[in-house]
């Protein structure tokens, strides 16, 4: 059997990418898919320590984490997409979408 | 009025039930009816019930489950109170406001229903599971309605800027969730408190997921360093909709902080190393987080970002709950919360009611204003006074409670340890006065450039006044919501008290 560090390295290294890519990219799409990373790191994490513990409730908190971040992400490009709109443009430091600032 | 009579199994959601119907009915009614008096009529009709059953339950006393996922207590039930009281202010002003009835009526109604079902469901829940959901129907609605502000730049980009920032914090707080889980074995909070008081020491992972969760939720109440997007997003929304999240979104985080980190720690509090470190961690986010957002509101010139940077810090007075962890501490943060909502959401309202009658955002727009609108400069200074803490507003009494409980350890021994939060606390009061002060020297001191009268909207004529009479109220008679703010504290922290 996969010994359980193994999985958790991975979530940790996917997680860090996901962080990296939030920090640094300028793309907001780029950003967004970022976050799915991050987010799916996590889902790693609970099905693993699930699966280990033989408890359900990590596969459960798994399911609900899906659904919120489908949600998530149908929200922001559609907020994306509002902004493209006005702005032309979906990259995030363009001095068209940083008006506000301080 | 017996309430399980009528709800029976499901009465410790029958405040929720109400809202629930609003939300899936009225873009329907909206359709079908093609009036948005008929449709805001019908959601302010159910929002009222909702309050009324919530408020007839709290007197009652009414305890008990529902689903297996909901407790109503006191704790819940006051907090329920909270929510609804912000609703029903957003809404009698909702149909008034030049910024929000521009807005598609039917989807408007149905996210701002949904956002506060999810701050309810969050206080009802006692597992992490339901907190998670929670936190997020609330958090991906106001995505939404804020972006409904259509044409307007400074909204999107705020939009984008929201769903940016919330979405990472959604993702730092799963990834602290699963390590707590890990570690633990179990979400239910209960059993996290047992849990916890079994620990030998800190151990890296559980480091990590705590740090991850703080920061996640960090976000949601806009602690410094996690507070950028609040100012942004208070600014570019339709003003009801900044005192909707300034006044609502901002305590459900609070309540979250309470009902995890509190209830997990407190039996913990200054006896082991573990729970003294994560008092520490919270007094330093309580000190950082007030003095950052005092100083920088100095600088502000718009007057809906200077009251954002505002609610930073008084999220950051909040917040010394967190540090000082003790009963009387959770019913002064309580109170607080709750005169909060009165001081900081009449300010929003005359802002918004000002932009509807044509002032500008910019604090040299209200030179003058004594002159052009008596009553609305008075509220004003009352509510900005308010927020100072000049006594005997409402904010004084509660910004006393507050401090005052940094001095009382368990059992009210003098307990000298976060003398010095209470000390900083201070001073931030004293720094915050002087940028309210501004506001007021422009309404009161110069001259504006005409003094014709200024009408705005009937509806926010009442809601201001709904304020005002909360703000002077509470402060000269505290015990009214006191009392329910330390039945609601030993609700949630009885069971964990020695």
């Amino acid at each position: 059997m996969i010994p359980m560090e193994y999985f958790l390295v991975l979530a940790g290294i996917l997680f860090a990418i996901g962080a990296y890519g939030v920090l640094t990219k300028n793309n907001a799409i780029i950003v967004l898919m970022c976050i799915e990373l991050m987010l799916n790191a996590a889902n790693i994490n609970f099905v693993t320590f699930g699966a280990f513990a033989n408890d359900i409730m990590g596969q459960a908190f798994v399911i609900m984490s899906i659904s919120v971040a489908a949600a998530e992400v149908a929200v922001g490009i559609a907020i994306l997409l509002n902004a493209y709109k006005m702005r032309k443009t979906t990259e995030l430091d363009d001095e068209k979408l940083t008006s506000l600032r301080w | 009025m017996d309430m399980t009579a009528i709800f029976g199994d499901y009465t410790a959601i029958a405040p929720l039930v109400f809202l629930i119907v609003a939300a899936l009915i009225l873009p329907g009614v909206q359709l079908l009816g093609k009036n948005r008096n008929i449709t805001w009529a019908v959601g302010l009709v159910l929002a009222v019930v909702s309050m009324v059953v919530n408020i007839m339950m709290l007197t009652d006393g009414y305890v008990g489950a529902a689903l297996d996922l909901f407790e109503y207590n006191a704790y819940s039930g006051l907090l329920i109170l909270l929510f609804s009281i912000v609703l029903v202010l957003m809404l009698l002003v909702s149909n008034a406001s030049v910024e929000t009835t521009r807005f598609n009526t039917g989807a408007y109604y149905a996210l701002i229903f949904a956002a506060t079902l999810g701050m309810m469901f969050v206080v009802l829940s006692s597992d992490l599971l339901t907190i998670f959901v929670g936190v997020e129907l609330t958090s991906i609605s106001s995505y939404a309605a804020v972006s409904m502000k259509r044409n307007d730049p400074r909204a999107a980009e705020a939009a984008v800027k929201y769903v940016v920032v919330g979405g990472m914090s959604t993702a730092l707080t799963l990834y602290g969730i699963s390590m707590i889980y890990g570690l633990s074995g179990t979400t239910d909070i209960a059993a996290l408190a047992a849990w916890v008081q079994t620990l030998p020491e800190i151990n890296l992972l559980l480091g990590v997921g705590i740090v991850a969760m703080v920061a996640g939720y960090g976000f949601k109440i806009a602690a410094v360093p996690f507070h950028m997007w609040a100012p942004d997003v208070y600014e570019g929304a339709a003003t009801p909709l900044s005192m909707f999240l300034a006044t609502g979104s901002k305590k459900m985080g609070l309540s979250v902080f309470f009902q995890i980190f509190l209830v997990m720690f407190v039996a913990v509090a200054s006896v082991s190393f573990l729970g003294e470190t994560v008092q520490y961690l919270f007094a330093i986010i309580a000190a950082i987080t007030m003095t950052v957002g005092n100083i920088v509101a100095i600088a502000q010139n718009n007057i809906k970002r200077m009251l954002a940077y505002s609610s930073v810090a008084q999220a950051g007075y909040i917040l010394i709950v967190m540090a000082v962890m003790s009963e009387y501490a959770l019913s002064s943060g309580l109170f607080h919360m709750f005169t909060h909502v009165f001081m900081k959401g009449g300010a929003f309202l005359i802002v918004g009611a000002l932009i509807c009658a044509g002032v500008g955002e910019m604090i040299s727009d209200y030179r003058g204003l004594a002159k052009k609108a008596p009553f609305l400069a008075a509220a004003m200074m009352l509510f900005l006074f308010s927020l100072a803490g000049i006594p005997p507003l409402a904010g004084f009494t509660s910004k006393f409670f507050l401090f005052s409980s940094t001095l009382y350890g368990m059992e009210g021994a003098v307990d000298s340890t976060w003398v010095w939060l209470a000390f900083i606390a201070v001073l931030n009061s004293a720094i915050s006065l002087y940028y309210y002060a501004r506001v007021v020297k422009a309404m009161y001191i110069e001259k504006g450039d005409n003094t014709e009268k200024i009408k705005v909207p009937a509806p926010f004529m009442v809601a201001i006044v709904i304020c005002l009479v909360g703000v002077i109220v509470l402060g000269v008679y505290p015990q009214l919501v006191f009392d329910l703010c330390e039945s609601a504290a030993a609700a949630l922290l009885g069971p964990y008290l020695l």
